[in-house]
């Protein structure tokens, strides 16, 4: 009995691969000078970052996060444990590859937050929009990395202009499902009480509805941080330096030593970054529940 | 009534995947039938190309069945040492920087040498030097021909992240070839007004090549034969000092041609396989028969195990090379059914 029918697929959909290669190479050279605006964009802005963080000595950092820390959490002795890990960092000798890696972080955080904060508000406002977005979201957080930076590469070059925008991507996702999220979470009738009390919906959306939103808010800043630490090393592999391209060296020589230090180095800006963003979630929760 | 319809057609579904096992996969036959090999595929096309060669001989010859485990070029070595995968086609020996440690100490068995007649280096397009009177391209840098002739054309290759320096693609991070590369970068000074680009991945520094040359841009990048990408693109070698064993490590002399290797995982030795083996160490190809195998598979679109048929059937002196006479008789008749 031939039962392979059974097993093998009936048709199969004769999609032009090569055409849609062709698309994106013709793409990449006709537009050619808005690709090329954008790359200078971003690389300046990662620039600009970068020579901001150089241009601080390294002591008075550590100092920043000792006492950004202790205020906010209320205990020196976590502002010390914070600074003597980013001390740590230099004493590895690792901070120039910090900054570096910082600056592509803080560039992708903030576009995401430019980009995620209006969208995520938008999408408060409709459920139909809502509905539509969802998958693009879901798409943007799954697809694998590299099925996109092959063309981000084709368009934009290699290095830090391609980093931020994979970063980006993949991190603006909790900046908008939070916001919205936390906008579509409030009380209806505290919405209702502030129009009765006559305020317009753009009032009531900045003076109560942000507000009120914000420890949710809060939140998604701190996972789209983490998100972004998160594609550190997956960046290095489109030629972004820093921390990043330490690890992959490492990696790929099973050099088992530097890549538990460099690793080691990605873990405490990450947690560091982490508790002082969480820190922020609390302190806003604890403002908007005593008013 | 409905519980006794969900059953039958359970049973009748149970049925059917029972007669659809029995009469599934085919295997060869031979003394090895059932038995698999696997080999190691590090991502890149010779490789694979390789492994289908050798792949489909063991299959018409012995009745192997055989499968592939897919990976970087480190994690593929590391799990050939521990026996995970049976058999590796290319070790491009300068790749790995623990090669001979881990052949002295008796990780794996080295069968031979696949092919040993490759260049590598910093390539540019020949546009660059010639310009380009079809696709009404200039020459940006005329005498441009030797590697440190570089440090005059910073302006030519320019690294957009820092002005006024150029940018020159190194190999990938890891690879022992990037060190000697980032030597002989100091070396020659090209540090002074140049960027050494470490391009993280193939993958990235494939496109770095390939989006500059369909634009007819100028770029200069390490890469190596044989690939799909130099038979594609018309590129040309920057020239070094004459090769020198004893200070090429240091980046100050051109690079010989990698010694690309075949070995098999000690597990896979020990566990019998001696024809098999006797013709994996017999098994010698040329860059050039590489690059022309890769050049038909682009053309032609087919994919690894008929470009390896193919392949043979063009060379079938190989076969004779390679193995017994009465087998490769047989794995003729195998090729011709």
């Amino acid at each position: 009995m031939d039962t392979e029918w059974l097993y093998d697929f009936p048709f199969k959909l004769p999609i032009n691969l090569e055409a849609i290669d062709d698309a994106v190479l013709s793409l990449s050279i006709k537009f050619e000078g808005f690709f090329a605006l954008i790359k200078t964009l971003l690389g300046d802005l990662v620039n600009f970052i970068n020579s901001i963080l150089n241009y601080i000595p390294w002591f008075i950092l550590v100092i920043l996060v000792v006492i950004v820390a202790w205020r906010i959490s209320g205990k020196i002795n976590k502002g010390i444990l914070y600074g003597a890990m980013l001390v740590l960092i230099g004493a590895l000798g690792l901070w120039s590859l910090m900054y570096e890696t910082l600056s592509i972080i803080l560039a992708s955080v903030i576009i995401s937050l430019i980009f995620g904060f209006p969208i995520g508000i938008l999408l408060s406002t409709s459920d139909r929009l809502d509905r539509l977005v969802r998958p693009i979201l879901d798409t943007m957080q799954t697809m694998p990395v590299f099925v996109y930076l092959i063309p981000a590469m084709m368009f934009f070059g290699l290095g830090k202009p391609p980093a931020v925008i994979a970063t980006t991507v993949y991190a603006v996702v909790p900046m908008i499902r939070l916001t919205n999220h936390g906008i579509r979470q409030i009380d209806h009738e505290v919405v209702e009480a502030s129009l009765a009390f006559g305020s317009t919906k753009m009032q009531s959306l900045i003076k109560v509805q942000i507000p009120q939103a914000l420890p949710t808010i809060m939140t998604g800043v701190n996972q789209t941080l983490m998100m972004a630490m998160s594609m550190v090393v997956t960046t290095s592999m489109i030629g972004a330096s820093g921390l990043g391209m330490e690890v992959l060296l490492a990696v790929n020589r099973i050099e088992m030593g530097r890549g538990l230090v460099s690793g080691t180095a990605v873990v405490i800006i990450a947690v560091i970054l982490d508790r002082l963003t969480q820190g922020l979630v609390q302190r806003s929760e604890v403002k908007t529940d005593g008013e | 009534m409905k519980k006794l319809v969900g059953i039958l057609l359970m049973v009748g579904i149970i049925s059917l995947t029972l007669v659809g096992c029995g009469g599934g996969k085919t295997v060869g036959d031979g003394p090895f039938a059932g038995v698999e090999i696997k080999f190691a595929d590090a991502g890149w096309d010779s490789i694979k190309f390789h492994n289908a060669v050798a792949g489909t001989i063991a299959q018409g010859v012995w009745g192997y069945s055989w499968s592939e485990v897919s990976g970087s070029t480190p994690v593929t070595f590391q799990g050939l040492t521990t026996g995970e995968i049976d058999a590796y086609m290319e070790i491009w020996t300068d790749n790995i920087a623990s090669y001979k440690d881990d052949l002295a100490n008796g990780m794996f068995h080295e069968l031979g040498i696949n092919f040993d007649d490759n260049y590598q280096g910093i390539y540019v397009p020949r546009y660059v030097i010639e310009g380009d009177a079809e696709r009404g391209i200039e020459a940006s840098a005329p005498d441009l021909k030797y590697i440190w002739d570089l440090k005059n054309y910073p302006d030519v290759f320019p690294d957009d992240e820092n002005p006024g320096m150029g940018r020159v693609y190194g190999a990938i991070p890891g690879w022992e070839v990037d060190e000697i590369l980032h030597k002989k970068y100091l070396h020659y000074g090209l540090d002074e007004n140049f960027i050494y680009f470490r391009p993280g991945s193939e993958a990235a520094l494939a496109t770095a090549i390939t989006s500059a040359y369909e634009k007819g841009e100028p770029v200069a990048a390490y890469y190596w034969e044989p690939t799909w990408l130099l038979g594609k693109y018309d590129m040309v070698l920057l020239e070094d000092e004459p090769y020198n064993p004893d200070t090429y490590l240091n980046g100050e002399t051109e690079m010989p041609a990698v010694k690309v290797t075949i070995a098999v995982s000690n597990k896979f030795q020990d566990d019998g396989n001696e024809e098999l083996i006797a013709f994996l160490s017999k098994y010698r190809t040329s860059s050039q028969l590489t690059s022309d195998a890769l050049a038909y598979m682009q053309d032609t679109g087919s994919n690894y195990v008929d470009t390896a048929k193919w392949f043979l059937n063009e060379n079938s002196q190989l076969l004779d090379e390679w193995l017994e006479p009465e087998d490769a008789q047989k794995m003729k008749d195998f090729l011709n059914k």
